[in-house]
């Protein structure tokens, strides 16, 4: 990924380990964590370095306790984060509700495994739907952000605390095994500054100032629902600002590649350096944010492509999404891999072949 | 309570088979063999439940199992608590004629299973008063997920995420007492036991299943990954643990406390500390008073245990 590389000292690190290092370069001053494999580098690098640079580290006795001891953080006014795997993401879900009722922010990284229950240790995309239709109880959304290599991850965790501040909101890092295990080499030094917004609802004492309340308990139905109303229009507000995305190939691709993260970084092989020449022209579209979903641009160019061939770890969630933007324009096709497989080039290109050529 | 022979538990089956993936000089599985030896008599079957953590990993991996008697993974923080749903469906067929078996029902957790994120079940099971027996091994930190501190962790000691560096000295809080916690819930039987002594271990298994209601075991269970010693030391460890009175072996039967093994001689905390890489960092000036602390937090605890069984030994006269 060279040609993406910003400038600055080079450092080969893991998907784990930078996202802890840009956590901590982004202002992150609080992280509660708990130990779950594939994201243990994570925690065991925040021990090691948070405290050394001003910031605090606590193991928690389980999921539930770090996540609400990141909503006790967020609520005193500090950046925090917290990290797991799709096991221990699903038990923070109570406190990641909560913390959207209390219009917190927060950044929690999902470095997926493969489920449903203990399932195994390998790299999945199974908690897709999850991260995108908010997860937890309750009327909401989390943004959702898809890294696809080491240095992405970095810059998407730097990003995810700007906008977790900017919008008051979880925000969702879904990386999966593959990305936080892997190591490549990674910049870090173009990251400026942290610049948190300002905090004037955070509980950080009185003194000179009007109380601040933060709750998520709202008895009248009429004030929870201008509550829910008012968070709509929030993600109204993110839906039209914060899609990201990315689309790798010829203009006048007749064939889409959709697929996210690990998956995504197959279909790019295809893309750039494929094992055949293949008798189409191919292109990948690849969403960044996944909450908020580049629709429009899927929906632009579905209009003049033959067909999309989704590619997903699971059974096939962000298809959804997918054929809702895509609305018909054109038909839409899915290789799913499951319980920790990840699909190769070659699988990928073979049924490409069979689908449109 | 039939007590059985050396003789007879070496022609009994092993219930836990070789061939599963715990690390060379793993205490864990020789532990659950005892466990399972003691509890499966001729008239009694064992029904086990087991929280995510080392032996479940290693003894599970599906489609094999090492275990010869029926299992029940759930999840980390739930051991007790799937266990009590079975236990308590167990009794509802009883009392329906539907089963007339005689189960034992155990269940194990490691340290962050127990000691952490499954204390709250753990709780609620022993209180509420379930038939079964809770199982700790204790090994003191996640080894399974690659050394990360517990509430068991012994204060100094090394692990991913309480580092030791050179204002760090590893752990700076003392291991939870989770023993006199579960004490605390007036069960009818709780004990401290350890692989070393195969006999003790398994009297206590045995009295455990024999008594109607709750009743928790915590074994010690060195390993030599995440305490850095070489692997076939896990025994002298383990020996050792109790010989420095840093894991007393006693039982409290009713709320009356009996200690097991009263070293003649109570080995100083240096040994102990010295015998494993884990404390290696203990051994500068910076962090010499520690090792005093440490060894204080154990004399208190041996001399607290001491004075509760005399006290028992008193009220009984």
């Amino acid at each position: 990924m060279d040609s993406e590389q910003p400038e600055g000292k080079v450092a080969l690190v893991s998907g784990n380990e930078a996202a802890g290092e840009a956590a901590i370069r982004a202002g992150c001053r609080f992280y509660a964590g708990y130990p779950i494999t594939p994201q243990n580098e994570l925690t065991a690098y925040i021990a090691d370095q948070l405290p050394l640079r001003g910031g605090v580290f606590i193991q928690a006795e389980s999921e539930l306790a770090a996540i609400n001891m990141v909503f006790g953080a967020s609520a005193a006014g500090t950046r925090a984060m917290t990290s797991s795997s799709s096991p221990g993401i699903s038990l923070k879900q109570e406190g990641i509700s909560y913390m959207v009722g209390c219009e917190l922010p927060a950044v929690i990284i999902n470095v997926q495994r493969a489920g449903p229950g203990l399932g195994n240790i390998s790299p999945a995309q199974g908690d897709y739907y999850q991260a995108t239709r908010g997860g937890g109880h309750g009327d909401y959304r989390c943004i959702s952000l898809a890294p696809f290599s080491v240095q992405e991850v970095c810059d998407l965790t730097y990003l995810a605390f700007d906008l977790a501040d900017a919008y008051r909101t979880p925000v969702i890092l879904l990386a999966d095994g593959m990305i936080g295990q892997m190591m490549e080499p990674v910049r870090f030094d173009h990251l400026p500054a942290p610049s948190p917004t300002p905090r004037p609802w955070a509980l950080t004492g009185t003194p000179g100032r009007k109380r601040n309340v933060i709750k998520s308990l709202r008895l009248p139905p009429e004030e929870l629902e201008a509550f829910n109303l008012k968070l709509q229009d929030v993600y109204a507000t993110i839906e039209q600002r914060e899609v990201r995305l990315e689309v790798t190939g010829p203009d006048d691709a007749e064939v889409l590649l959709a697929a996210y993260g690990t998956s995504a970084r197959i279909c790019r092989q295809i893309v750039e350096r494929p094992l055949r020449q293949l008798p189409f022209k191919v292109a990948l579209f690849r969403p960044i944010t996944l909450w908020p979903f580049p629709t429009a641009k899927l929906a632009e160019l579905a209009e003049k492509a033959r067909g999309i061939l989704v590619v997903e770890m699971s059974a096939g969630q962000m298809v959804d999404d997918v054929r809702m933007a895509v609305a018909g324009r054109c038909p839409i096709e899915l290789l799913a891999r499951m319980g920790g497989n990840i699909p190769s080039a070659a699988e990928i290109t073979e049924k490409l072949i069979t689908l449109f050529a | 309570m039939a007590t059985t022979s050396l003789k007879q538990l070496c022609e009994m089956p092993d219930l836990l088979s070789g061939g599963h993936a715990a690390c060379p000089g793993c205490a864990g599985p020789v532990a659950i063999r005892q466990i399972l030896l003691a509890a499966q008599q001729d008239d009694t079957y064992v029904v086990a439940s087991i929280s995510t953590g080392c032996m479940e990993v290693s003894t599970t991996v599906y489609p094999n199992s090492a275990w010869r008697i029926p299992l029940f993974h759930s999840a980390f923080e739930n051991s007790a608590a799937t266990i009590s749903g079975a236990e308590t469906a167990y009794r509802s067929l009883k009392k329906q004629g539907k089963i007339d078996k005689k189960i034992a029902f155990i269940a194990f957790g490691g340290d962050g299973g127990t000691y952490d994120i499954g204390l709250q079940s753990l709780s609620g099971a022993l209180e509420r008063g379930h038939n079964f027996t809770y199982v700790c091994y204790d090994n003191e930190a996640y080894m399974n997920t690659g050394i990360q501190r517990s509430g068991s962790t012994p204060k100094g000691a090394f692990t991913t995420t309480a580092p030791a560096g050179k204002v760090e000295p590893g752990k700076r809080q003392r291991k939870k007492n989770l023993t006199a916690i579960v004490a605390a819930h007036d069960i009818p039987y709780v004990a401290q036991a350890s692989p070393h002594r195969a006999r003790d271990l398994m009297n206590k298994v045995q009295k455990a299943v024999a008594t109607e209601g709750a009743c928790f075991i915590n074994v010690l269970s060195p390993c030599p990954r995440g305490w850095r010693y070489a692997p076939d030391q896990t025994f002298q460890i383990a020996k050792l643990a109790a010989d420095t009175c840093v894991w007393p072996l006693y039982e409290i039967e009713d709320g009356k406390l009996t200690i097991n093994y009263k070293p003649r001689e109570k080995k100083p905390m240096l040994d102990w500390l010295k015998s494993q890489g884990r404390f290696r960092h203990l051994f500068t000036p910076q962090n010499e008073h520690l090792v005093e602390e440490i060894q204080q937090d154990v004399d208190r605890e041996w001399q607290r245990l001491l004075t509760l069984e005399a006290m028992g030994k008193e009220t009984a006269q």
